[in-house]
C-alpha cells in the first residue's frame, strides 16, 4: 500500500486559489468550509516587507493529534488507504475536540453561522440527512470516510480526494495530472493547479516524484515542532509561517 | 417548627419561579437549535468551544469541588464539617447533572455517544476518560448519598464508598484539566499542573455554592440553623473559604505573570490584548476574587452572614468568568489562518448560548429545592444532632 503524500512548490504557486475552488466543487463544501485554502501572510515592513502565501490542505499527519483526542475513534488514520486521516460521520458526536487539537486549523464544523449571505443551506435545504443538498453533487459518498456532504453536527476535513485516489491502478507511485493514464485519480487541487505547483505520490517509494523533490529541493514540513509529522511537504523560498501579530501592533512597531 | 424555609411556602414559590425559568430557557434553546442547528451559537470553526463548554466546565468543577469538600468529614475526619456533608454530596450530584445537560445540548450528536464511546474504547483520548470518570463520580455520589440518607455516617461501607467517591472526583476533574492541559498546540492552556489549578479553583467555586445554598435554606439567617451548623458557618468554614479564594488568586496570578513574561504571542497576546483589554475580565478579577478575599480576610467581617453571602455570590460570578476566559482565551489567537483572520478572533455568546447557561443554573435551583423539600439535606450524625438540645430548641423557637 502506498503512503500518499503531497509536495507544494511555493516558488511556483501564484496564490490563485484555483485549488480551493476545485476542492469545494469536487467535495461540495459550504462557503467557509475550506478543506483546501490558500493562506496569505505579510511579514516585515518597508523596504523589506514581504507578502507570502501558502496553500493549505489537511496535512494527513503521520502522528495526528486530532486522532489521539477523538473520544469515539470517529477520526482515524487509515494506513490501508495510504495513511489518510478520515472522519467517520457515523461515529462523530460533534464534540469538536479534534478541531482544538489540530495545529493546522484544517477541520470544519459547517453547522455554524454562514460565512456569506445568502446561506446556501437555506437556499438548498438538506434532505436525506444531509446538512444541505445542492442540485449538483459528486456521486461519490462514503460517510465512514467523511466523503460527500455531511449530516449536521459532525466535523469535516480534506480527504486527499480519496474517492478519486483509491481508483489508481495498483503500483502507481506518481499521481501526475500530465499522465493521461492516471489523471482521473489525481486529487482535485493537484489536477487543477495551473502553474503545476503541486505533486502527489507515494512517500514510501524512493523513486516517486514526491520523494525526489523533497530530497533535491529541501522539502520541509510546516510547524514541525508540534511532532505531528505531516505527509505534506513544502518547497521553495517563503516556506514557514510568521508568528501572529495583531494589525495595530504591526503598524506601531 | 421547621426552620428550613425551602421546605415551606417560600421554597414552593422559588421552585415555581426556577421551574419557569428552566422551562422558558430550555424551550427557547431547543427551538433555536431545532430551527437553526448549531448556527444558533456564535462559535465557529475557528473558535469551536464557547460559553456552553465554559458553563459545563464551571459546573463540572464546582461539582468536583463540592465532592472534595464532602470528603473533609467523610474521608479525612474533619467532623465539624458533618453538618454540610449531605448537602455537599447532593449539590455535587445535581450540579454535575446540570452541567451534563448543558454539554448535551452543545454536542453535535449527543445520543450517539451512548454506543460509540463504549463500542470504540478510544483509551488515548482524555475526553474518553472524562466520560468514564464523571459517570463513576455520579454513581459514587449517588451511592454515598444513599448511605448518608440511611444514616450510615461512620460505617465501614460508608467510609469505603466515601474514599471511592473522593478518588473518583480527583480523577474526573483531573482528567477534565488534562483535556486542556495536554494541548501543546494551544500554549495558553498547556500546563502539566492544570489538574491542581482545577482542583483548587473547583473547591473555591464549590465552597461559594455551598455557602449560598446553606444560607438560602435558612432564609439567610444563621440563628435558625442547628447549633452545630451555626458553629461551622461562624468558625472553620469562613476561614477555609478565605484560604481557598487566596489560593485561587495565587494560581491565577502565577499564570498571569508567566503569560505576560512569555515572548510567545500565543500566550502573551491572550493576556495583553484579550484578557487585560476586557473590562469584564478586570471586573471579574478585582470584583470577583480580590474583593471577596479582602472581605473574608477580616476576622470580624467574615463572620457576618451578609459578607459571607456577598463573597459567595462574587466568587461564584468571578470564577464563572474565569472559566469563560480560560476556555475562550485558549482559542482567540487564530491558528494558522493568515490574513483571513488578521486580528484576535471575536466571540460573544449568542442568546441561545446564554439560554443554555441560564437553563443550567435554573436546573440547579429546581433540583436543589426538590432535594431540600424531600431529602432532609440538613441531616447530620445523631450525636451532633443531640449535642446541644437546648440550643437547638432555642434556635428553633427564634
Amino acid at each position: 500500500m502506498p503512503k500518499w503524500g503531497m509536495v507544494i512548490d511555493l516558488d511556483k504557486c501564484t496564490g490563485c486559489q484555483a485549488c480551493t475552488t476545485a476542492c469545494s466543487m469536487e467535495n461540495n463544501t459550504a462557503p467557509g468550509e475550506s478543506w483546501q485554502d490558500v493562506l496569505y501572510y505579510h511579514e516585515g515592513e518597508y523596504p523589506s516587507g514581504q507578502m507570502k502565501w501558502l496553500p493549505r490542505p489537511c496535512m494527513q499527519c503521520e502522528n495526528p493529534s486530532c486522532v489521539h483526542v477523538c473520544p469515539t475513534r470517529a477520526t482515524y488514520k487509515d494506513e490501508a488507504a495510504g495513511g489518510i486521516v478520515f472522519v467517520d460521520w457515523n461515529k462523530c458526536i460533534g464534540c469538536k475536540y479534534c478541531m482544538i487539537a489540530c495545529p493546522y486549523g484544517v477541520r470544519f464544523y459547517a453547522d455554524e453561522k454562514p460565512l456569506i449571505e445568502p446561506d446556501v443551506r437555506e437556499v438548498y435545504p438538506g434532505t436525506n440527512k444531509q446538512l444541505w443538498s445542492p442540485p449538483y453533487q459528486s456521486p461519490d459518498e462514503d460517510w465512514s470516510r467523511g466523503i460527500g456532504i455531511q449530516p449536521p453536527g459532525v466535523v469535516s476535513k480534506c480527504t486527499f480526494c480519496y474517492h478519486k485516489v483509491k481508483n489508481a491502478p495498483e503500483g502507481t507511485i506518481d499521481l501526475d495530472e500530465d499522465n493521461p493514464d492516471v489523471k482521473e485519480y489525481v486529487p482535485a487541487c493537484v489536477r487543477t493547479c495551473a502553474p503545476k505547483a503541486r505533486y502527489f505520490g507515494d512517500l514510501d517509494d524512493p523513486n516517486s516524484q514526491v520523494n525526489q523533490l523533497i530530497g533535491d529541493k529541501h522539502g520541509v514540513r510546516l510547524k514541525d515542532h508540534t511532532g505531528n509529522r505531516p505527509q505534506v511537504y513544502y518547497l521553495g523560498a517563503g516556506t514557514g509561517i510568521p508568528s501572529f501579530t495583531p494589525p495595530d501592533e504591526g503598524e506601531e512597531s | 417548627m421547621n426552620n428550613n424555609i425551602i421546605q415551606g411556602k417560600a421554597g414552593t414559590g422559588l421552585l415555581l419561579l426556577s421551574g419557569l425559568v428552566l422551562l422558558v430557557s430550555l424551550v427557547f434553546a431547543l427551538i433555536n437549535l431545532g430551527t437553526e442547528g448549531h448556527a444558533a451559537f456564535n462559535t465557529s470553526s475557528v473558535l469551536p468551544w464557547g460559553q456552553p463548554i465554559a458553563t459545563y466546565l464551571y459546573f463540572a468543577l464546582a461539582s468536583s469541588g463540592l465532592g472534595l469538600l464532602a470528603s473533609l468529614p467523610l474521608v479525612f475526619g474533619f467532623k465539624q464539617y458533618y453538618p454540610v456533608a449531605k448537602r455537599c454530596i447532593f449539590l455535587s450530584f445535581i450540579i454535575l447533572i446540570s452541567g451534563m445537560m448543558v454539554l448535551a445540548l452543545e454536542l453535535g450528536n449527543v445520543f450517539r455517544m451512548l454506543w460509540v464511546i463504549p463500542l470504540n474504547l478510544q483509551i488515548q483520548s482524555a475526553m474518553f476518560w472524562m466520560g468514564i470518570f464523571y459517570t463513576l463520580d455520579l454513581l459514587f455520589l449517588l451511592w454515598k448519598f444513599q448511605k448518608l440518607d440511611k444514616g450510615e455516617w461512620d460505617s465501614k461501607a460508608s467510609k469505603q464508598v466515601g474514599i471511592a467517591s473522593f478518588i473518583g472526583v480527583l480523577l474526573a476533574s483531573g482528567t477534565v484539566a488534562l483535556i486542556f492541559g495536554m494541548m501543546s498546540m494551544r500554549p495558553f492552556w498547556f500546563d502539566g499542573l492544570l489538574p491542581v489549578y482545577f482542583y483548587f479553583t473547583g473547591i473555591a467555586s464549590g465552597m461559594a455554592a455551598l455557602v449560598f445554598f446553606v444560607y438560602l435554606a435558612y432564609g439567610f439567617q444563621r440563628d435558625r440553623m442547628h447549633p452545630a451548623l451555626q458553629s461551622l458557618m461562624a468558625g472553620a468554614l469562613p476561614k477555609l473559604f478565605a484560604a481557598l479564594i487566596g489560593g485561587t488568586l495565587i494560581f491565577i496570578v502565577a499564570r498571569m505573570i508567566t503569560g505576560l513574561y512569555s515572548n510567545n504571542p500565543e500566550i502573551n497576546l491572550v493576556w495583553t490584548d484579550y484578557l487585560f483589554a476586557s473590562p469584564t475580565y478586570h471586573l471579574s478579577f478585582w470584583g470577583g476574587l480580590v474583593l471577596p478575599l479582602l472581605l473574608m480576610l477580616s476576622p470580624q467581617l467574615r463572620l457576618r452572614v451578609s459578607v459571607q453571602l456577598a463573597a459567595s455570590v462574587l466568587v461564584f460570578l468571578g470564577l464563572f468568568a474565569e472559566r469563560y476566559y480560560f476556555v475562550v482565551g485558549g482559542q482567540v489567537i487564530p491558528l494558522f489562518k493568515g490574513t483571513w483572520y488578521p486580528d484576535l478572533i471575536a466571540y460573544t455568546p449568542s442568546l441561545t448560548e446564554w439560554a443554555l447557561t441560564i437553563m443550567g443554573c435554573a436546573l440547579v435551583f429546581v433540583l436543589y429545592i426538590l432535594g431540600e423539600k424531600y431529602l432532609n439535606l440538613s441531616a447530620m450524625p445523631n450525636y451532633l444532632e443531640n449535642e446541644h438540645p437546648e440550643r437547638a430548641a432555642a434556635a428553633g423557637a427564634s
